[in-house]
């Protein structure tokens, strides 16, 4: 799947699946303090000690609340883990080969050097590929079930500037606005057979990019006058009509926040000791 | 150069939200200045938003660090609205990249708005400021602004990695090695983001000459302009 087509894909995601209609302060809540507790976790690492508990508890307890309770197609699920968890494993082979330091596993006699693998670049290579992928799996519960724009009104609502809000509301919608004219350009180039050689599709690409841009402007700054003509005194007004938020899921997370802490805090020392 | 969602273990990321949020503080202000002042700027703004997030999603995996290659855009938005509103937009970018696209993360914002919205683009600033003061052509100072300021923006993510993945308890050799893996693939793409944003500066200056004087970056000879100079 394209680029393009995933994050349209994951827009839709957040306005059709089954937790679309709740409360998104309880799943902006839910979501990053369970995020921030899990990567904070990482204090405790000790080298050479695999502490696997906490990263795979975190990551069963956000995907099944992710595909079973919001319902969220699990292809899609699985195509947004494939990408970054390809660049994960390429990353963490190179921290489990060239870094660490203390007792050594293996040591390869090379005519130059002795290559010397570690126990602790070995752990702290599986810890960080456990740590990024529990991460990911929070931060991906957040994006599938809230949508930006409920995510903004939620900006305004903890008092971040108007102008940060307003300014991310229109980057979102160039965004996509971005992406559509560039389809229709590139189609446009190619029925003209712009992209015959490698030559002419470089040259087709550059003339693609720069009137982009400038069509872009325009289409903003026609915008920008509609808004104008129909009042706009600088400030963008969306309804905030949020379900109201359950004080017991509140009460829920906080309990579930505070028995990870204590697994945290248990779990320490503990793991598959290299 | 995205660090991934919990890439950076404790104490790191949380050390460079605590760097990262007095600038963007300092550049919310400024952007709320300039907003206030020049509202037809908005689009702009979030034009250049959009693009920095297009053009910094092309990415090539790198074998660093949860991390990739790319063109980051942000050496272009600095010579257009200085650094400091660089940096502002560049967090609204970068949330949106670490949402939709998991490029990047929650947990090391701090580390990415650092690297990408802070220290490359006020680097390439610096140099568009300088060449601008020495009278070399603008369109060779957008170059070197821009390519520059890509490859800060590495230069500062090895650093991280390094500080947080020393290597045999050595930050430099950990920096190095980041560096020089990321060295192979960044140097080439800087140098062709240098010739994009030429491109662009010059379309934009053909076309839009009056938002760029209006910014105070070009100086285009129109009546007005020059009837002030025979005044004075």
């Amino acid at each position: 799947m394209s680029h393009s087509d995933l994050y349209a894909e994951v827009d839709k995601s957040a306005y059709t699946n089954a937790l679309a209609k709740n409360s998104p302060i309880t799943k902006t809540f839910f979501a990053l303090s369970a995020l921030l507790i899990s990567v904070s976790a990482s204090t405790f690492d000790v080298p050479g000690v695999v502490s696997f508990i906490v990263p795979i508890v975190v990551f069963i307890i956000c995907t099944s609340l992710t595909l079973g309770l919001a319902k969220v197609k699990t292809h899609l699920y699985l195509d947004l883990f494939a990408y970054p968890t390809f660049m994960l494993i390429l990353s963490c082979i190179v921290l489990a080969l060239l870094f660490g330091s203390g007792t050594p596993l293996i040591e390869i006699p090379l005519p130059w050097t002795t290559w010397t693998i570690f126990k602790s670049g070995i752990s702290m290579s599986i810890n960080t590929f456990l740590r990024v992928e529990s991460a990911l799996s929070c931060l991906f519960f957040l994006v599938l079930t809230t949508s930006i724009t409920d995510l903004c009104v939620l900006l305004r609502r903890i008092h971040i500037p108007q102008v940060m809000v307003e300014m991310s509301m229109l980057i979102y919608r160039y965004i996509f606005l971005f992406l559509e004219i560039s389809k229709t350009m590139t189609l446009a180039q190619k029925l003209r057979l712009k992209r015959s050689g490698w030559l002419s599709s470089i040259r087709s690409l550059a003339m693609l990019a720069g009137s982009l841009f400038i069509r872009t402007l325009d289409q903003g700054e026609r915008t920008l006058t509609a808004m104008n003509a129909r009042g706009y005194d600088g400030e963008i007004r969306i309804l905030d009509d949020f379900p109201s938020t359950r004080k017991t899921t509140l009460l829920g997370i906080v309990i579930f926040d505070i028995l990870l802490i204590t697994l945290i805090l248990v779990t320490t020392n503990m793991g598959v000791v290299l | 150069m995205h660090i991934m969602e919990g890439f950076l273990p404790s104490p790191w990321w949380q050390i460079w939200w605590l760097i990262s949020i007095p600038i963007v503080i300092y550049g919310i202000y400024k952007v709320t200045k300039l907003t206030k002042k020049m509202p037809e700027i908005k689009p702009l703004l979030a034009i250049v938003g959009a693009f920095v997030f297009v053009i910094s999603a092309l990415k090539l995996p790198s074998l660093v660090a949860g991390s990739s290659s790319h063109p980051t855009g942000t050496g272009f938005s600095a010579i257009l609205f200085g650094p400091s509103i660089t940096g502002a937009i560049s967090v609204i970018v970068l949330v949106f990249q670490a949402l939709l696209l998991a490029h990047g993360g929650i947990t090391t914002l701090g580390a990415n708005i650092f690297s990408m919205g802070i220290a490359g683009p006020a680097i390439g600033f610096a140099i568009w400021k300088i060449s601008k003061k020495a009278g070399i052509m603008p369109m060779i100072g957008v170059f070197a602004a821009t390519a520059i300021a890509d490859l800060m923006t590495y230069v500062i993510t090895a650093f991280q990695l390094g500080l947080a993945f020393p290597d045999n308890g050595s930050v430099f050799t950990a920096f190095s090695t980041f560096l020089g893996i990321y060295a192979f693939t960044q140097i080439p793409l800087a140098i062709a983001e240098g010739f994009f944003a030429v491109l662009l500066f010059s379309l934009l200056s053909k076309y839009k000459g009056s938002i760029l004087q209006k910014l105070g970056i070009l100086k285009i000879p129109t009546t007005t302009n020059i009837k002030k100079e025979v005044k004075t």
